[in-house]
C-alpha cells in the first residue's frame, strides 16, 4: 500500500517514515503545502497522513483544494493544532481522521489501517482470499492456514492486490506502490516478485493480464 | 496587625470635641456679654437711684439738717431684686446721715466719687453739696441675670447637638458608602475575576484609589494573559518535538533490527538535543520578559560579544564561519548600562542564528559602534537574507520563516527584541553588506544617558 506522507519536520516526518516503511507501507514523503497538493493531484495514493503547519500553503488549503479537484484519498490530519474547533475545521475541509501530536505510532497505524478498511468496505483488517489469508497488523501471510514468509515487497505487492480483488493494476501503479517516484527499479523486478508469490501461495493467485498489469481475481 | 483608625470614628469624635468646644466658647462669650450689658443698665440705673437721692436730700437739707436715722422703705412689693438695692447719705466728714434697712452702718465704700466694687457689693459714690450719696447694689442680682442670660442663649444650641451629631452621622454615612461599597465589591469578588471595579457611585476622594486598583488589575491580568499565552504557546510548540521523540522512541521499541534500533536512537537523540534547546530558549524568553530584578550596571559591549562568541564557537567550527569584530572608534571599550547576563543572552542568539543560517565557510561580521548617547551592535551574515515583509514577523515567538533549515526554535530574535527592548533600545533587520545576507543591528542606550532612563 502507498501512502502520502506530508510533514515540514525533518525529525518527525523521518520518524513517521520509518513507523510506516517498517509496517510495509511505501511512503512518500513530501515536505510542503505546494508539493503536498501536486501529489495529491498526481494521484495514486492509498492514505494521506498530513501535518497543517506547512510551508507554502497551510495543509487545510491543501486538502481543500485537493478535494475540489476530486481527490479521493482517505486523509488523516496529523497536527499539534488541538482545539476541538480545529479539529472540526480539519475534518470539515474533507479529512477522514484527526490525530493530535505527540501521538502514538501504534495509534497512528491502526487509523491508517481503519482509513484503508473503510476505503475498501471492508469489516476486519484481515484480507481473505480463497485459502490465503493475509494480516497487516501481524504483517503474516497464510496458505491455508500454513504461515508463509514473505519478504517485505511481496508482502506489499500481495496487499496492494488483495485490497482490489478483482481489479486490474497497471505495472506503473504497482511498481510506484513498491518503489515510490525516485526507488529505480529493474524492469523485471515486478515480475520476480510476482513469480514468487506464485510459488510461495498458489499459481493461480495472480493472474496476469496481456499488456496492462495483474489482478487478483475474486475466488469463484 | 493593629486595628485601623476608623474614618467614621475620628470624623465623628473630632465632630463632638469641636462642637462642644465652640458651643463651650459661645457660652463664656454670651455670658461676658450679657455681663457687660448688665453692668452697663445696673450702674447706669444705680447711678440715677443716687442722683434722684442726692437730689431729695438738697430739697430737704434747706428744712434744716436732718438728724441720723434709718429710713424705712416701704414694704417690698415682692420684686426678686428689690431688696438687693441699698442706700446710705453721709455728711462731709463721712456720717452717717441716712440709710435704707439693708445698708450697714458704715460707709459702702472710701468717699471718692464713681463706681467700686465692696464685698459683692456695686456702689456709686456721689458728691451732692454737703452730703455724699452711696447706692449699691448686691452683685448677686446681676450675677443671676447674666447667668439666666447666657443659658438662655446657650440652652438651644446644647439642645440641638444631638440633632446635629445624627445628622452628621448620616452625611458621613452618604460620603463613606462608596468606600463601604467598594469593599464589598472586592470582598465579594471571585478570585479569578480581574474586571475594573464599578462603584455605583464615586467621590473625588475614592476616584483616585478606584483607578489606582483598576490600573493594578489591568496590569496583572496582561501579565497573566502575558505567562498564560506563552505556557499555551510553550505546549503548543512542545507537541512537534514531543512527537518526533515518542515516533523514534517506539521505533526504536519496535525495531525489527540492530541497525533500525540504532538509527532510531540517533534519531532520538537529535530530537532530544532539539527539545533541550528549545526548552533552554522558552526559559531564555521567559527570563528576559521577567521584570528587571537586578538593578543594571555598567557593561561592556565588547566583552558581551566575546563571551557570546565563545559560546557559539563549536557551531561556528563546525560550520567553518568565520567571524570578525570591528570597534568603531578602533578598540574603544563600547560601554552600556545593562544586565550582563541578558546582554550576552542577545549576542549569542545574534551570533546563533549567523552560524545557523549562513552558508558554510562563509563570513559574519560584528560591528560595535558608538553614536550620540547610543551604542550599536550589528551582526551581519551572508546568509538567505529575510525579505523585507518578513522583517517585523521573524521577531513574533515560535515564528520561523517557512522552509528554514535546521531545528531553530523560532525564539532568538523574539529573546532579542525583549531584552533590546527592556534596556531601552530596539532592533531592526537590514540587506547585508552587497545587499546580500542580513544584517541586524540592536540600539542600545549609551551608559552616559542611563540617568535620563531610570528616573
Amino acid at each position: 500500500m502507498r501512502l502520502l506522507l506530508v510533514e515540514d519536520d525533518e525529525l518527525l516526518g523521518a520518524g513517521i517514515e520509518d513507523t510506516l516503511t517498517r509496517a510495509r507501507y511505501a511512503v512518500e514523503w513530501v515536505r510542503s503545502g505546494p508539493l503536498a497538493l501536486a501529489a495529491l493531484e498526481h494521484g495514486g495514493f492509498d492514505a494521506v497522513v498530513l501535518d497543517l503547519g506547512l510551508p507554502g500553503m497551510d495543509g487545510l488549503e491543501v486538502l481543500r483544494r485537493a478535494r475540489a479537484g476530486g481527490c479521493l484519498a482517505p486523509v488523516l490530519i496529523l497536527s499539534a493544532r488541538d482545539a476541538v474547533a480545529q479539529r472540526v475545521a480539519g475534518l470539515d475541509a474533507g479529512a477522514d481522521d484527526y490525530l493530535v501530536k505527540p501521538f502514538d505510532v501504534d495509534e497512528l497505524l491502526a487509523r491508517v489501517r481503519v482509513l484503508q478498511r473503510r476505503a475498501r468496505g471492508g469489516a476486519t483488517n484481515v484480507l481473505e482470499h480463497g485459502s490465503v489469508r493475509l494480516d497487516p497488523v501481524a504483517l503474516s501471510v497464510t496458505h491455508e492456514g500454513r504461515p508463509v514468509a514473505l519478504q517485505r515487497r511481496e508482502f506489499m505487492l500481495l496487499h496492494k492486490l488483495l485490497a482490489a480483488p478483482g481489479q486490474v493494476l497497471t505495472r506503473a501503479q504497482l511498481e510506484e506502490s513498491l518503489y515510490g517516484w525516485d526507488g529505480s527499479v529493474e524492469s523485471n523486478a515486478l515480475d520476480v516478485h510476482v513469480h514468487n508469490l506464485r510459488r510461495k501461495l498458489y499459481p493461480g493467485v495472480i493472474r496476469t493480464v496481456r499488456g496492462i498489469g495483474y489482478v487478483a481475481d475474486p475466488p469463484a | 496587625m493593629s486595628r485601623s483608625l476608623s474614618i467614621r470614628a475620628v470624623l465623628l469624635g473630632g465632630s463632638i470635641a469641636i462642637l462642644l468646644l465652640v458651643l463651650g466658647a459661645a457660652a463664656w462669650i454670651a455670658y461676658r456679654g450679657a455681663q457687660h450689658e448688665a453692668d452697663e443698665v445696673f450702674d447706669a440705673r444705680l447711678a440715677t437711684s443716687a442722683r434722684v437721692l442726692a437730689t431729695l436730700m438738697a430739697a430737704h437739707a434747706q428744712g434744716g439738717p436732718a438728724a441720723p436715722g434709718v429710713v424705712a422703705f416701704p414694704p417690698p412689693l415682692d420684686h426678686p431684686y428689690e431688696t438687693k438695692i441699698a442706700f446710705q447719705v453721709l455728711d462731709a466728714q463721712g456720717r452717717l446721715l441716712l440709710r435704707s434697712a439693708s445698708a450697714p452702718d458704715q460707709p459702702y465704700a472710701p468717699l471718692e466719687p464713681g463706681f467700686s466694687t465692696r464685698d459683692s457689693w456695686r456702689v456709686f459714690t456721689l458728691q451732692s453739696g454737703e452730703h455724699w450719696v452711696q447706692a449699691a447694689e448686691s452683685d448677686e442680682v446681676r450675677d443671676e441675670l447674666c447667668a439666666k442670660l447666657a443659658l438662655a442663649a446657650v440652652t438651644p444650641l446644647v439642645a440641638g447637638i444631638p440633632l446635629v451629631l445624627v445628622l452628621i452621622a448620616v452625611l458621613m454615612r452618604y460620603g463613606l458608602a462608596p468606600l463601604a461599597e467598594l469593599a464589598r465589591r472586592i470582598e465579594r469578588r471571585e478570585p479569578a475575576s480581574l474586571a475594573p471595579v464599578a462603584l455605583a457611585r464615586s467621590t473625588a476622594e475614592i476616584d483616585p484609589v478606584l483607578r489606582a486598583l483598576n490600573g493594578l488589575l489591568g496590569r496583572v491580568q496582561s501579565a497573566i494573559a502575558r505567562e498564560r499565552r506563552f505556557t499555551a504557546d510553550a505546549a503548543h510548540e512542545l507537541r512537534t518535538p514531543l512527537a518526533a521523540l515518542k515516533v523514534h522512541a517506539q521505533n526504536a521499541a519496535r525495531a525489527h533490527s540492530e541497525a533500525e534500533r540504532h538509527a532510531s536512537l540517533e534519531r532520538m537523540m537529535a530530537g532530544l538535543e532539539r527539545s533541550v534547546r528549545l526548552v533552554e530558549q522558552m526559559l531564555a524568553l521567559s527570563r528576559a520578559s521577567a521584570a528587571r530584578a537586578a538593578a543594571f550596571a555598567p557593561v561592556s559591549l565588547n566583552q558581551v560579544v566575546e563571551d557570546a562568541l565563545d559560546d557559539v564557537l563549536p557551531r561556528l567550527k563546525e560550520r567553518r564561519i568565520k567571524v570578525s569584530v570591528a570597534s568603531d572608534p578602533d578598540d574603544a571599550e563600547l560601554m552600556v548600562h545593562g544586565d550582563r547576563d541578558k546582554l550576552t543572552c542577545l549576542a549569542r542568539n545574534l551570533l546563533d542564528n549567523a552560524a545557523r543560517y549562513a552558508p558554510a565557510g562563509s563570513a559574519v561580521r560584528v560591528g560595535l559602534g558608538a553614536a550620540p548617547g547610543a551604542a550599536t551592535l550589528s551582526v551581519c551574515d551572508q546568509g538567505p537574507g529575510i525579505a523585507p515583509e518578513l522583517r517585523e514577523r521573524v521577531f513574533e515567538s515560535y515564528y520561523r520563516i517557512p522552509g528554514s533549515p535546521g531545528d531553530g526554535s523560532g525564539l532568538g530574535l523574539a529573546i532579542v527584541r525583549e531584552i533590546a527592548v527592556q534596556h531601552g533600545g530596539a532592533v531592526e533587520i537590514e540587506d547585508g553588506d552587497g545587499a546580500r545576507g542580513t544584517r541586524v543591528r540592536v540600539t542600545l542606550p549609551a551608559a552616559a544617558s542611563r540617568a535620563a532612563r531610570d528616573t
